[in-house]
C-alpha cells in the first residue's frame, strides 16, 4: 500500500471536505442522522415491543439493546459506502475535484487518502451519534463512546473503500446500484444487524462471517453491550480493510491516470 | 528537427535552464484491444521565462496528452518534463509548486463560490489565505468577475466559468502557466480579456504554454509555436518564420465564396493547413 506523500496534502484535502460539510451542516444533519434514527425508532420501539428479549453468544438481552448496537454497524456500512461510492463518483466524474486538486502540489495519491479518510470520518461521526443516543437512553456505558472510536473508524474506512472501489469500476452512476443491491443490502439483512447470526442455518452462518459487517457487528456488541469478544472478527476486519483500501486506490488511480 | 533561436525576450532561470522543459516526451496509452496507441512521440521543446509558446494542432494531435504529462497527471512512457528545474513526474510536489494549469475541461469545484474557489485553490499551494484573498481580488478585477465574487459556480455562464478557471491557474503566481485551449467557445471580447491577462503574465516573466487551434490567437500571442500532428512536432519557430518558411508567396488568394476572391498576406493558418491539412489528404483520413 502506498503511504501518503505528505500528511499536509491529505490534511488539505480533508479540510476541503470538512469546510463543505460545515457550510451545509443542516443538510448533512438531516441526511446523515435521520436514517439511523428512523431505524432505531422503528425497530427499537416497534419490533422491540414484539420480541422483548433474545439470546446472543449465550447472553440474554433486550431486543432494544441488541438493535441499538446493530444500528451502529448499519450506520458505518451505509454512511461509509454511500460517501465512498455515490459521493466520490460525483466528485470524480461530475465535479472533477480529484483532477483539479491533483495538478497542484498535492498528488492524486494524497487526494485519494484525503477522500477515504474524510468518508471514514463522516461515517464515524454518524455512528458515534447513534452510540451517544444509546448512552443517553442508558443502553451503553459512557466509556463505549471512546472505545468504539478506533473500531468505528476502521470499519468506516473499510466500507468507504468498498464504495470508492465501486465508484472506480462503475461507468455511470446508475451502475453503483449493483454493489448496493448485491453487496450492501444483503450484508445489512444477513450480517447480524437485526438478529443474531447464530440463529441462521450453519451454512449461512459461515457465509455471513465471510462478509465484514458480521465482524463489525460482533465487535460493536462486545464494546457496547459486553457480548463475548471474538478474535477472528478482528482478523476478518483487518484483512478486508487492507484489501479494500489497496483495491480502491489502485482502481481509482487506474481509472483516472492513463 | 530545426529550432530557431531568433526570438526576443528569451530569458532563463537562475540555473540557466528554462522554467519549462519537455524532453523527448513519448506517451503511449494501453488500449483494451491490447495494442498501444502512441499519442505523443518524442516531443521536445522548452519555454523560456517571459516567452509565450504555442502548441498548435488539430484535435487528436496530442496537445492535451502533452499537457497532461506536463501537469504530472499522466506519467510519461519515455522522456521527462521539468518544471522549475524539477522532474514533474518524479518530484510532483516540488515541480507543481511552480505550475499554474488551466485544463480544457471544466474542473471548477462547484462546492465553492467564485471567490472561495480561488482561495481554496491557493491553499493547495500552501498560500496563506490573507495573501490568497489579496491576489484573488486582483484577479477578479482583471477578469471582470468582481460582481460575481459571491456567486455559486452553477450560476455562471460558460464564458465566466472559463475566465474563472484561467484566473484560478494564476492564483499561485506560477513560474510556468499552461493553458489547454483557454479561449475555445469564448466571445471575442472575453477572448481579448484573456489574451491581455496572458500577455501581462508573460511580461512579468512567466513562461506561458498555450495550446490552441485558433491560428489568429497563436499568431498574435506566441513568440514561438510548435506545430503538432499525430503526436509529432513538425516544426518549431516564430509564427513569422513559419509563414516565411512554408508559404513562399507574399500574397495568398482565397476563394471565400464562388466568384469572390480575397487577396491577403499569408498567415499562420496557411502554414497550419499546409502542414497538417495536406497530410490528412495524403494519409487518406
Amino acid at each position: 500500500m502506498k503511504l501518503p506523500d505528505s500528511i499536509w496534502g491529505v490534511w488539505s484535502v480533508w479540510r476541503r471536505y470538512f469546510s463543505v460539510f460545515v457550510k451545509s451542516i443542516g443538510y448533512y444533519l438531516v441526511t446523515t442522522f435521520v436514517e439511523p434514527l428512523l431505524y432505531l425508532f422503528a425497530f427499537g420501539v416497534g419490533v422491540g415491543s414484539l420480541i422483548g428479549t433474545l439470546q446472543d453468544g449465550g447472553v440474554h438481552l433486550s431486543y432494544r439493546r441488541f438493535i441499538f448496537s446493530g444500528i451502529i454497524a448499519q450506520t458505518l456500512l451505509f454512511q461509509g459506502f454511500y460517501e465512498g461510492s455515490y459521493g466520490a463518483f460525483v466528485r470524480m466524474y461530475y465535479q472533477r475535484i480529484f483532477q483539479s486538486i491533483a495538478i497542484t502540489p498535492i498528488t492524486l495519491s494524497d487526494v485519494l487518502w484525503g477522500e477515504l479518510i474524510w468518508d471514514a470520518s463522516k461515517a464515524t461521526l454518524a455512528a458515534e451519534v447513534v452510540a451517544l443516543i444509546g448512552v443517553i437512553s442508558g443502553e451503553f456505558p459512557l466509556m463505549s463512546l471512546l472505545t468504539l472510536l478506533p473500531l468505528c473508524f476502521s470499519a468506516s474506512l473499510l466500507f468507504s473503500a468498498m464504495g470508492l472501489a465501486a465508484a472506480a469500476y462503475s461507468r455511470s452512476i446508475d451502475e453503483l446500484s449493483y454493489p448496493q443491491y448485491l453487496l450492501v443490502f444483503p450484508m445489512f439483512l444477513f450480517c447480524g444487524v437485526f438478529y443474531p447470526v447464530e440463529d441462521l442455518p450453519r451454512a449461512l452462518q459461515t457465509v455471513a462471517w465471510i462478509f465484514p459487517l458480521t465482524s463489525v457487528n460482533s465487535l460493536v456488541r462486545t464494546l457496547t453491550i459486553g457480548l463475548p469478544f471474538q478474535s477472528w472478527a478482528v482478523a476478518i476486519l483487518l484483512v478486508w480493510l487492507l484489501v479494500l483500501v489497496v483495491l480502491a486506490r489502485r482502481a481509482m488511480t487506474r481509472r483516472l491516470v492513463k | 528537427m530545426s529550432r530557431t533561436e531568433e526570438d526576443a525576450g528569451k530569458q532563463t532561470t537562475a540555473n540557466g535552464l528554462s522554467p519549462l522543459r519537455v524532453v523527448h516526451l513519448t506517451k503511449r496509452y494501453h488500449q483494451r484491444s491490447g495494442s498501444d496507441l502512441e499519442a505523443v512521440s518524442d516531443v521536445s521543446f522548452e519555454v523560456a521565462a517571459g516567452e509565450c509558446f504555442g502548441l498548435l494542432g488539430p484535435n487528436g494531435s496530442g496537445k492535451t496528452t502533452t499537457i497532461k504529462c506536463i501537469s504530472g497527471f499522466y506519467p510519461p512512457s519515455e522522456g521527462a518534463v521539468f518544471v522549475g528545474g524539477y522532474n514533474v513526474h518524479a518530484r510532483p510536489k516540488l515541480a507543481r509548486q511552480f505550475l499554474g494549469l488551466c485544463d480544457q475541461e471544466e474542473t471548477l469545484d462547484s462546492d465553492f463560490n467564485v471567490l472561495d474557489q480561488l482561495i481554496r485553490h491557493a491553499s493547495y499551494f500552501r498560500i496563506p489565505s490573507s495573501v490568497a484573498r489579496e491576489r484573488a481580488q486582483v484577479l477578479l478585477e482583471q477578469f471582470g468577475l468582481v460582481e460575481k465574487a459571491r456567486e455559486p459556480i452553477e450560476s455562471l455562464s460558460g464564458g465566466l466559468k472559463r475566465r474563472l478557471q484561467v484566473a484560478r491557474a494564476l492564483i499561485s503566481d506560477p513560474l510556468v502557466l499552461v493553458l489547454d485551449e483557454p479561449t475555445t467557445g469564448l466571445d471575442p471580447d472575453v477572448r481579448r480579456m484573456v489574451w491581455e491577462v496572458l500577455m501581462q503574465a508573460r511580461s512579468r516573466g512567466v513562461a506561458v504554454l498555450l495550446s490552441t487551434h485558433y491560428m489568429e490567437e497563436a499568431q498574435r500571442l506566441c513568440d514561438r509555436a510548435a506545430i503538432l500532428h499525430k503526436g509529432r512536432i513538425l516544426d518549431i519557430a516564430s509564427p513569422a518564420r513559419l509563414v516565411e518558411k512554408y508559404i513562399a508567396r507574399e500574397i495568398v488568394e482565397e476563394e471565400v465564396r464562388p466568384g469572390v476572391i480575397w487577396r491577403r498576406e499569408p498567415n499562420l493558418e496557411d502554414v497550419y493547413l499546409k502542414l497538417t491539412g495536406s497530410r490528412l489528404g495524403v494519409d487518406g483520413l
